[in-house]
């Protein structure tokens, strides 16, 4: 079950930074379509890592679309200092 | 022998100070109005800044480069990059990426890069305790970042380089592009450079040279005063500037306005000393760029000088423009416009530039401001004080010469 919050997080960062309307920041919108390339999404990594108090690790599968992301995300155990 | 491709400057773009237009900054140069006031900053972090400068304070990146650029540029990219779409629009050049533009290319200068971006980065790291720095740190702060920006926004594929020549940048990067408009192997080139040289480090380290001028909410805009005999040190400043330069006939050829040639380019190095500059060393930079011209000392009606009003750098310049003018010197018109702008680090040259090839277009050459009365070790040119030189201005002369030694002179003729 994806998390409710994280899809605002997600969608409020790319209102503010890409102007991209909420409303497209569905789970099956692809990423490529959102045109985030790589370097905006390792900006929403760290906006994640930030937010949340995680830590992204290295080797995870480059998401294709924003249900992945949120897959990835979702799956990350809160730290401490969150 | 075939003859060489002339070079004309077809369009020319800046982000000032004033936050006018182009014609408005000129107006203000002719005027000798300065830009100069006093910049503060105090936070929780550093102990309180307060040092004349000049600042672009009204500039408004999402306004001018729109909403998402802005967040992956360091400033001194955003004011660089919106320079160089100022210089295209100018240019009557269209907006489009698809022509192939191989042979069109860009050649930018900056002293110091994205120092914003490392100070942010730093601050997090060591005074904030965090262990990470934001993910675009690198492309933020790269010093070939804004060249890249505007070889992407303006589709330009042939090189992009990016010179690093403390105070000559800008200087050095249009006048290495002269050859290849000359050879052919490019048709058009945007050049100029951009500096965001305010952070607090920077200032800090400028004023431990103790070569910046001091001044408070009332004398700031006088700080700069070259040439004079009270003057007191340079002022930094932040800005941005491009032209658009040409191979002649393909100007020609599209109808495009020429504000004037581009016409020698004289590159020398005093190795010497590391800041104590050299009357030798610029005399040779003066006379390559005139002759690299095809032009003789005599058509030299204006030289926008160095002059950054230290103790010791604007005696020296005066000396190498007498070695090189000989008994003519008293009729040769000079004036630095430092005392305006400030200096610009990176950006200068090309605003100065900017200034000279402007003042061949106007026949209009503006003064050094606040110069009441000159120093006896500068004096032997016909300084421009007061207000702006009217005349027949033939051919120009703009020096930028930068601490290590490197002297760059940019030689511009009138177009008509």
């Amino acid at each position: 079950m994806m998390k409710q919050e994280n899809l605002t997080l997600l969608s409020e960062f790319l209102h503010k930074r890409e102007n991209i309307e909420p409303a497209r920041v569905t789970p099956e919108a692809s990423l490529e379509e959102l045109k985030i390339d790589s370097l905006l999404l390792l900006e929403l990594l760290f906006e994640f890592e930030d937010k949340l108090g995680v830590t992204m690790p290295h080797d995870i599968t480059p998401p294709k679309t924003v249900g992945d992301l949120l897959a990835i995300v979702d799956g990350l155990r809160v730290g401490k200092d969150a | 022998m075939a003859s060489a491709r002339r070079v004309a400057v077809t369009g020319l773009g800046l982000v000032n100070p004033f936050g006018g237009d182009l014609a408005d900054f000129f107006g203000r140069m002719l005027r000798g109005e300065s830009a100069i006031r006093l910049f503060t900053r105090e936070d929780k972090a550093t102990r309180p800044l307060a040092v004349p400068a000049v600042r672009c304070a009204s500039f408004d990146a999402e306004a001018a480069l729109g909403r998402s650029l802005p967040f992956t540029m360091d400033r001194y990219s955003q004011l660089g990059t919106t320079a160089a779409l100022s210089a295209w629009l100018d240019a009557g050049l269209p907006r489009t990426k698809d022509a192939p533009r191989n042979d069109w290319g860009v050649s930018w200068g900056t002293a110091l890069g994205g120092t914003l971006t490392f100070e942010s980065g730093y601050m997090d790291l060591l005074r904030n305790g965090r262990e990470r720095v934001p993910p675009l740190s690198v492309v933020l702060g790269m010093s070939n970042a804004a060249a890249s920006h505007i070889s992407i926004q303006l589709g330009l594929g042939a090189s992009s380089t990016t010179y690093t020549v403390a105070c000559a940048s800008s200087a050095v990067a249009i006048g290495e592009v002269l050859s290849k408009i000359r050879s052919g192997e490019a048709t058009l080139m945007v050049v100029g450079g951009s500096e965001a040289p305010l952070s607090y480090g920077v200032v800090r380290a400028w004023e431990a040279m103790r070569v910046l001028a001091g001044g408070d909410e009332t004398s700031a805009a006088r700080a700069c005063r070259p040439f004079s005999s009270d003057r007191q040190g340079l002022v930094l400043g932040e800005g941005a500037g491009a032209m658009i330069l040409e191979d002649w006939d393909h100007a020609v050829g599209r109808g495009a306005r020429i504000y004037a040639e581009f016409a020698g380019y004289g590159s020398t190095s005093d190795h010497d000393h590391l800041v104590r500059p050299n009357v030798e060393g610029q005399m040779r930079a003066m006379r390559m760029a005139i002759q690299d011209g095809g032009l003789t000392p005599d058509e030299i009606d204006y030289i926008n000088a160095h002059g950054t009003a230290t103790r010791e750098g604007d005696p020296i310049e005066i000396a190498a423009i007498r070695g090189v003018f000989g008994p003519r010197s008293d009729a040769v018109a000079v004036s630095a416009t430092k005392s305006m702008h400030g200096h610009m680090l990176g950006a200068t040259g090309v605003i100065e530039a900017i200034i000279t090839v402007m003042s061949l277009a106007s026949q209009e050459a503006p003064p050094t401001a606040h110069l009441d009365e000159v120093d006896r070790d500068c004096t032997g040119v016909r300084h421009i004080t007061g207000g702006p030189l009217r005349g027949s201005l033939r051919a120009a002369l703009s020096n930028s010469f930068a601490f290590g030694g490197s002297n760059t002179v940019l030689a511009f003729r009138a177009a008509h």
